[in-house]
């Protein structure tokens, strides 16, 4: 009951703000008060609104899409990673069985209208109020006279209350706690996938920058040859092929551990320095880049001619213009994270969000795989706000305002 | 009256290394500059007259050079002999200041113009931030920056061009300097807003008594401001005088030239007249009189030896075979003989327009 009362609750209140920004904004009421004006018809809260209401359309439209295309896999390829003994089955069996699975995902439907109402079902669960859902499929549960004589079965009802729903993983279950794809999402996969990628973000940030600017400072010095050629590697090299070659140097050369645990910090490292490493290089590529077109620009002459100090030219005039288009970029890179790599769960055996997405694609996880895409579409929808917004503050030029 | 010299140069070679060769584009420069005076520095694209001053304020690209044997005195230290920028540190910005061409990327994009001001007034005078920016608020009234306190904050993007070379020429001043090198100022601006700039930096000039060299191409902005002029062709200065002199008794074929192709001084009637052929390239050395092959007044020595200064008046010299007392009189042409009636009468002309055009502009 607290749940609804406190998730309705914050329902309204963002309802009546967003209302009253809006009434504020287009000068229906306090329309003389300066400083309600100041506050709420803010250039940066419009915007954001906007934003945000804008990308709820894109991220419907972008479940739409993925549950359609899931629908695209044919039935038996669904059915024979759900049915056991699919091979040894007599074909009216196994077609019964392959019904029951396809109902208990959600998939069978009868015309165009029971999948467009199959969609709305769905959005129905992952938008974000409180809810009260119960699985018929949970199993089912004997009943017995009062001389314990089977009378017969009951299905089991387990129900829940949801904030958001993103359906039940039936392949996951094994190994996980829960088999609600939420659950395994946000309590298990993500925060393993986090910890490597939060760890390689700052890797990236903290060697990246310095990088960058050091080499545009030494131009066609010794550090600069020497990122040069680190980052053309990197550029020439598959990722793949040099995950194994960071994955040989650090392991197998250095001796951090190769296995993922959880509980062991010093594990992390290997995967987090594989990660950050190579996104070091793009950074300080760009950054190098953009210092050494502002350091042409006529107002490093102009700050020269001041007679300003040429560390101060590089650190307070050049630089600053130089993070500009590369500023938008760390909201991304730190949301991300949470999103994991892959290739680089699947060499360091990390328990995280990629490796689970690619088990779940093999497996024909459905409500798994459609999950990791509404949390995806999610992040990334808040990482590009966050960096325009970034980027509105840094950059006095870009204003967010309509006009 | 002896003037006194605030800046002497002698013997200036400046060259840049290109593709391993070494080009030279200032080819021996001698010239002194006279304190509190304005003086001008008039030539093509490409006459090597930015590469010029910036030497005095050691800005030279990294592949140029300074050759031996050149000095540029400056109360008593020679430039050339400044190497690293620590040795500038005292000198550029806050004894000699430099306004640029374009005041559109002159100012950093990012940084509100109080900032920009302050940090000049912070670094060379060590104000507090607070004293910083009442000085700089200060300055920008004396741009004529309407609303200066509120502007402050502003950001570049925020100002039209004719207001940011008010910025720009605001941070020159913030260091009273002693010599003001105004490079090509006007040429980026609209003609109404040029007078304006101009006439602002006339009467800074009265009041904060620094030397001007005034950087153009534009003879029209010449009349208006300078003193002295310093005409520049291939690396070299040709002729040099007061304004009167260059204006009205100028001895050098490409003077004349020079003077002949303004539009503003031709008449409806006849076609514009230009200077035929192209300055010459510096990657082959030049030999005799570097205009010989452009002047229709060349003689054969003009093709072999190089014309020495030959000094016209104590204030007036100019470097060519023609003044040479064994070379035949030559006529200078009519627009040049009739060129102080003709200049009266375009500038009342043109003092006509630009009063209309100001009364509109206000």
């Amino acid at each position: 009951m607290a749940t609804f009362l406190i998730g309705y609750t914050i329902i309204a209140l963002i309802v009546m703000f967003v209302i009253f920004v809006i009434l504020v904004s287009r000068r229906i009421i306090f329309r003389n008060n300066a400083k309600i004006q100041s506050i709420f018809a803010h250039p940066l809260l419009i915007y954001s609104l906007k934003r945000i209401g804008s990308a709820f359309i894109s991220i419907m439209l972008a479940i739409s899409a993925t549950y359609l295309l899931l629908r695209l896999k044919s039935r038996n390829s669904i059915c024979q990673s759900y049915v056991e003994n699919w091979d040894k089955l007599p074909y009216d069996i196994r077609e019964i069985r392959c019904d029951n699975v396809m109902r208990n995902l959600g998939l069978y439907a009868n015309n165009f209208w029971e999948v467009i109402g199959q969609i709305f079902n769905y959005f129905y669960k992952i938008l974000p109020f409180p809810k009260t859902l119960c699985r018929e499929d949970a199993g089912t549960e004997p009943i017995y006279d009062a001389f314990n004589n089977l009378i017969s079965y009951v299905k089991v009802h387990d129900c829940r209350t949801f904030i958001i729903d993103l359906g039940i993983s039936y392949k996951m279950a094994s190994g996980s706690s829960s088999n609600y794809v939420i659950d395994i999402i946000f309590g298990e996969r993500m925060m393993h996938s986090f910890r490597i990628g939060i760890i390689a973000v700052v890797i990236e940030l903290a060697i990246g920058y310095p990088l960058g600017v050091l080499m545009a400072k030494h131009k066609d010095g010794i550090v600069d040859k020497i990122g040069k050629t680190y980052i053309i590697s990197i550029d020439a090299i598959p990722g793949v092929a040099y995950y194994y070659i960071w994955q040989l140097l650090l392991v197998y050369l250095i001796g951090l551990p190769n296995k993922y645990e959880s509980a062991n910090f010093v594990s992390w490292l290997a995967p987090a320095l594989t990660m950050g490493l190579t996104g070091m290089a793009g950074i300080a590529l760009w950054v190098r880049r953009f210092m050494l077109d502002e350091f042409n620009s006529d107002y490093v002459k102009f700050a020269r001619s001041k007679g300003i100090s040429e560390n101060r030219i590089m650190y307070t005039h050049v630089l600053r213009n130089a993070i500009v288009p590369l500023i938008r970029s760390i909201p991304a890179s730190i949301l991300g994270a949470l999103l994991g790599s892959f290739y680089i769960e699947n060499i360091y055996g990390v328990p995280g969000l990629g490796e689970y997405l690619i088990r779940a694609n093999e497996s024909n996880d459905l409500y798994a795989l459609q999950g990791i895409v509404v949390v995806s579409a999610f992040i990334s929808i808040i990482a590009y706000l966050a960096g325009d917004i970034v980027t509105a503050m840094v950059d006095p030029r870009v204003s967010l305002a309509s006009e | 009256m002896e003037k006194k010299k605030v800046l002497e140069v002698k013997n200036l070679s400046v060259g840049f290394l290109s593709h391993g060769k070494k080009v030279h584009v200032i080819r021996n420069i001698s010239l002194d500059v006279y304190e509190g005076e304005t003086l001008a520095i008039v030539g093509e694209s490409g006459s090597g007259k930015s590469v010029f001053t910036k030497t005095f304020t050691g800005m030279l690209d990294a592949n140029g050079f300074i050759s031996d044997g050149s000095t540029i005195m400056f109360d008593g230290m020679n430039l050339v002999e400044l190497k690293k920028t620590k040795d500038w540190m005292g000198i550029r910005g806050k004894r000699i200041a430099t306004i640029f061409q374009d005041p559109m990327t002159s100012l950093n994009p990012l940084f509100s113009i109080g900032f920009q001001i302050s940090e000049v007034l912070r670094l060379h005078h060590n104000l507090s931030k607070e004293e910083a920016k009442k000085e700089a608020i200060n300055l920008l009234k004396k741009v004529r920056i309407p609303d200066a306190e509120k502007r402050y904050n502003d950001y570049p993007f925020q100002y039209s061009g004719g207001m940011r070379q008010r910025v720009v020429i605001a941070i020159a001043l913030a260091c009273r300097p002693e010599i003001l090198i105004c490079d090509e100022p006007t040429t980026a601006l609209d003609v109404t807003v040029q007078a304006q700039i101009l006439d602002l930096i006339k009467e800074l000039q009265k009041e904060y008594k620094w030397t001007t060299i005034f950087i153009t191409h534009d003879l029209g902005v010449v009349a208006n401001v300078a003193d002295r002029v310093a005409v520049m062709y291939a690396g070299q200065i040709i002729e040099y005088g007061t304004v009167e002199d260059i204006f009205y008794r100028s001895a050098h074929p490409y003077t004349w030239a020079l003077l002949s192709s303004l539009p503003q001084l031709g008449s409806k009637e006849d076609p514009l007249s230009y200077i035929p052929g192209n300055p010459p390239t510096f990657t082959s050395e030049i030999i005799g009189d570097a205009f010989a092959v452009r002047n229709k007044y060349a003689m054969r020595i003009d093709f072999l030896v190089e014309p020495p200064m030959f000094k016209i008046s104590e204030t007036h010299a100019a470097k060519t075979w023609l003044l040479d007392p064994r070379a035949p009189k030559v006529e200078k042409p009519s627009i040049i003989k009739n060129l102080s009636k003709r200049i009266k009468q375009v500038s009342s002309e043109l003092q006509k327009e630009l009063e209309i055009g100001g009364e509109k502009h206000e």
